[in-house]
């Protein structure tokens, strides 16, 4: 019955599109226009393995045409925050922009810019290439640092196996007899179009899978034969006591770790308690992880015997204090079972693969079609030592509120008094909303690119309205399976709104920034395909996706363990570091050479325990992309904006289903509907997030944005730690 | 659900012709969650068009799918017959006044070319399919029970399931 065509109501067209959301998936979309309006979508319906997708891109026929899209420029006529603003013109609201910058940068220097940019859409066009090129030719700016998602494990990769190319295709998780998905959800953060699909059929073929998480997922429910709950925070430990385990037993396989890996004889001291007189016994990881000794025993004995086994390790467990130790702990595992650059394994680095790993394209959004240049700020400075670094002076992402509030005095390099803020919900999805909303009530001038009036749009001075995917052309590309996608302009853009490259290029005019643009827009996106060896271009804009067609799936690390002697790891030593003399040398507390478990702020032995016993998570809700979607009335009928609490913990607090509750810290406090439930170990409450910040007269925030409770100190290595925290749940009012 | 809402232009709101809902059972540390799509089971005896007073609901000769004549329906202040009778909630309601029932038809625009409705052709894991019983029986088997769902002899709901265990081995 798949024809590929779609169907087609009289007078429609059909544009082939891939969507860009940033869900994890990138999916194919056929949207039906009818005089220029998008009357529906369909989604692919030819050849196997379709790439489908979910719903939020069926939902987004009500984000283009949602009654709050912002369609004009506007400037802000209240004070900052307030959400009052009026109509102007392009050139007005290009002009103030341009003025203000210059106006900043000659009067505090152009470290004094602070360029806040995430990545909105998952495209290479319209990504943060096109403001770096800008600010940089400008004079410069103050660059962040730090990976929001997935930064220990990156930092890990890049550590064991020197880099972080380190997943296999998807279509490989049928090849497994054992999956143990730690810490990973992709029924709700999808993590790659097509993912639970080869879940699913990896089951049906007779895997074994296994879900260590706090909460019982809605993938722990589909595909899990079994569900061990876990303290969040508390990984590393259990996964050193199943290290403990296969020591003890002999399981764990010599031969690879003799060939392939340094460093294992310290890693075994460690384990066994050699250096601190500690063994990590299951016993001892049980009374931190809350994870029966015995379930651990036979968990290392499973991963250790069934062959091949897929170690997935979700990202969520490496936004904590220690997120590192988690991933290389991990990685560890995977070297000792042999697991590494075989079908039906995985190295063990990290999920999520796609925009930095497992991918076989020379592409991720570290490429952008606009090529970026030298920031001047940077000019000079040296890189930071070590095997992941940046160049000074920046200030990490979850750090910005404070730079600005503290400057020089502060000891950071500069004061900051502009923000330019882009395809970011800067107050949203970063931690310590409250103290971001002090920092950005005291700037000088702040500019924000926006779809909608989200909270942080709320506190621009000037609004440049952005247009949505469907109305622009771009390149994509899969997530974890290989394809490339076309980004096609299914309609012209609404209202006034423009693509973000377009608006760079505009504002470059104004700021009498000089070689902004050398090529037109088909031009880079040609330029962009060709690099990935796409050649029928033209073809793939019509169909909307180049797929490389692999008669295998993709394995990691398959010529270095098939050929060593030829393929060395691009470590250091040249082969996977289970101990890192780089982290070694660097001497940064909490970078230890061997995976150590070491306990977090947050954790069970902290003193705010006391005060806030209840450790919180912050998942991925099914119909919010990060904090995309929220505004979207078929997605937010599906599912309530809850915390989880369990039926033990309400009860002791009086709280039943359904009952607005109060969750708070020292940071803040949220007003949220409570869904008491049996999906979540006891001592553990989630608050999704992503929801649209909105504090009231007291400060209390009646949205439930997540991070508002969350802290801004990030882990050693540099991850962001906002899958973590202390809290109390109490009956609201 | 929301492939549905868009291909069917059905507004956020009371009416869903497709409804997908989790079914939870069991107590920490061995919850049961299984997941039920259901939109309209195109009855072989139909219940809803036996009990409408205006023969605003038939069921078509050819194919067997039940439709409703929105211009019929007596709206739901005057009648909910069809409501009441449905043990499978299939009859929807929108949020306007005097709402008139809306249900799931096959996606009779699409089937008229040949199409699966879109739900099936939407679904993510592949899930859903649709056709002449007979054919489904043949590709899928003759399972008519599932969590979450009682199969009424009397009314004989065209639908048929791979159901999940209810027992899951959960040893921790």
């Amino acid at each position: 019955m798949s024809d590929g065509k779609g169907f087609r109501h009289k007078g429609e067209k059909i544009v082939n599109t891939v969507c860009a959301s940033h869900c994890g998936g990138a999916c194919l979309m056929k949207v039906h226009v009818r005089d220029g309006v998008i009357t529906r979508i369909e989604t692919d319906d030819g050849r196997e393995p379709q790439l489908r997708g979910c719903l939020r891109g069926r939902a987004y026929r009500q984000r283009v045409y949602a009654p709050d899209r912002l369609l004009y420029p506007l400037k802000r006529v209240g004070p900052r925050g307030e959400g009052k603003f009026e109509r102007i013109s392009w050139d007005e609201a290009l002009d103030r922009t341009a003025g203000e910058l210059r106006r900043v940068r000659d009067t505090y220097g152009p470290a004094s810019i602070m360029l806040a940019q995430m990545t909105g859409d998952v495209c290479t066009l319209n990504n943060f290439g096109s403001l770096e090129r800008l600010l940089g030719l400008f004079g410069g700016f103050t660059s962040p640092w730090g990976i929001t998602s997935f930064h220990a494990g990156v930092y890990a990769s890049l550590v064991s196996y020197g880099t972080y190319f380190c997943s296999n295709t998807r279509d490989d998780l049928v090849n497994s007899k054992l999956i143990i998905m730690w810490g990973w959800n992709p029924a709700d953060a999808v993590n790659g179009t097509n993912t639970c699909w080869y879940l699913a059929r990896a089951k049906e073929a007779g895997a074994r899978i296994v879900c260590v998480d706090p909460r019982f997922t809605d993938s722990a429910a589909t595909f899990s034969n079994q569900w061990i709950p876990i303290r969040p925070g508390t990984d590393t430990a259990m996964l050193l006591a199943m290290a403990f385990v296969m020591i003890q037993g002999k399981l764990q396989n010599q031969a690879f770790l003799d060939r392939y890996t340094v460093g294992f004889d310290r890693f075994r001291d460690h384990v066994l308690g050699h250096d601190d007189g500690v063994p990590k016994t299951p016993e001892w990881a049980a009374a931190i992880t809350g994870v029966p000794a015995a379930t651990i025993v036979h968990l290392a004995q499973d991963y250790a015997m069934v062959k091949p086994a897929a170690l997935m390790t979700g990202i969520a467990p490496g936004r904590t204090g220690n997120g590192e130790q988690y991933h290389r702990a991990a990685i560890a595992l995977a070297a000792m079972t042999g697991n590494v650059g075989v079908h039906g394994g995985d190295a063990g680095a990290r999920a999520w693969e796609s925009i930095m790993g497992g991918f076989p394209y020379p592409m991720n959004p570290m490429v952008s079609c606009i090529e970026r240049v030298p920031n001047p700020v940077e000019k000079g400075y040296a890189r930071k030592p070590g095997p992941f670094s940046y160049r000074e002076p920046r200030v990490h992402f979850s750090k910005l509120a404070d730079a600005i509030l503290k400057g020089k005095a502060g000891g950071y390099h500069s004061d900051f008094k502009a923000m330019v803020i882009a395809q970011c919900n800067y107050l949203v999805q970063f931690p310590n909303s409250n103290k971001i909303a002090q920092a950005l009530r005291s700037l000088e001038f702040v500019v924000v690119e926006e779809q909608f009036m989200t909270p942080t749009a709320r506190f621009a001075d000037i609004i440049l309205p952005v247009a949505t995917y469907l109305e622009r052309n771009d390149v994509t590309y899969g997530v974890g399976s290989a394809y490339i996608g076309a980004v096609n302009r299914a309609i012209e853009p609404r209202g006034e709104s423009r693509a973000p490259w377009r608006i760079a290029a505009d504002l470059a005019r104004r700021m009498d920034v000089q070689g902004y643009l050398t090529k037109s827009e088909e031009e880079m996106l040609e330029d962009r395909a060709m690099a990935n060896g796409v050649y029928a271009s033209r073809r793939v804009r019509k169909t909307g996706v180049s797929r490389l067609n692999m008669l295998i799936p993709y394995v990691a690390f398959r010529k270095q363990i098939e050929d060593p002697a030829r393929n060395p790891f691009p470590t250091p030593s040249g082969k996977i570091e289970i101990y890192s003399q780089q982290w070694a040398d660097l001497g940064i507390p909490g970078l230890t050479p061997v995976p150590q478990y070491l306990e977090g702020r947050d954790g069970p032995g902290d003193p705010l325990a006391k005060k806030y016993p209840l450790p919180l998570i912050t998942s991925h809700l099914k119909r919010r992309a990060l904090s995309q979607f929220e505004n979207v009335p078929w997605l937010r009928e599906l599912q309530p904006h809850t915390v989880m609490i369990s039926t033990e913990d309400a009860r002791v607090r009086g709280i039943r289903d359904g009952d607005m509750v109060r969750v708070f810290n020292d940071r803040g406090t949220i007003d949220i509907q409570a869904r008491v439930t049996e999906r979540i170990m006891p001592g553990v409450v989630d608050v999704p997030h992503g929801a649209w910040y909105s504090p009231d007269s007291r400060g209390v925030d009646r949205a439930g944005c997540a991070n508002v409770l969350t802290s801004e100190e990030h882990s050693p290595g540099g991850s962001f730690t906002y899958n973590s925290g202390l809290v109390e749940v109490a009956r609201a009012g | 659900m929301v492939a549905c809402k868009d291909w069917h232009d059905v507004p956020a709101g009371p009416a869903s012709w497709m409804r997908v809902t989790a079914i939870e059972r069991g107590q920490y540390p061995h919850p049961f969650v299984a997941f039920m799509a259901g939109a309209c089971y195109h009855c072989a005896q139909p219940v809803c068009l036996k009990a409408c007073p205006v023969q605003a609901i038939s069921k078509r000769e050819e194919d067997g799918i039940v439709l409703v004549d929105r211009g019929l329906c007596l709206g739901r202040d005057q009648c909910d017959k069809c409501l009441k009778a449905c043990p499978y909630k299939a009859p929807q309601f929108g949020a306007e006044k005097n709402p008139r029932m809306q249900k799931c038809d096959f996606c009779l625009d699409r089937w008229a070319e040949e199409k699966l409705p879109i739900c099936v052709a939407g679904c993510p894991m592949r899930a859903l399919d649709a056709g002449p019983l007979e054919e489904m029986e043949a590709k899928h088997g003759k399972t008519r029970h599932a969590v979450g769902f009682k199969y009424h002899e009397r009314i004989a709901p065209a639908v048929l399931f791979k159901p999940k265990p209810e027992n899951m081995p959960l040893p921790i």
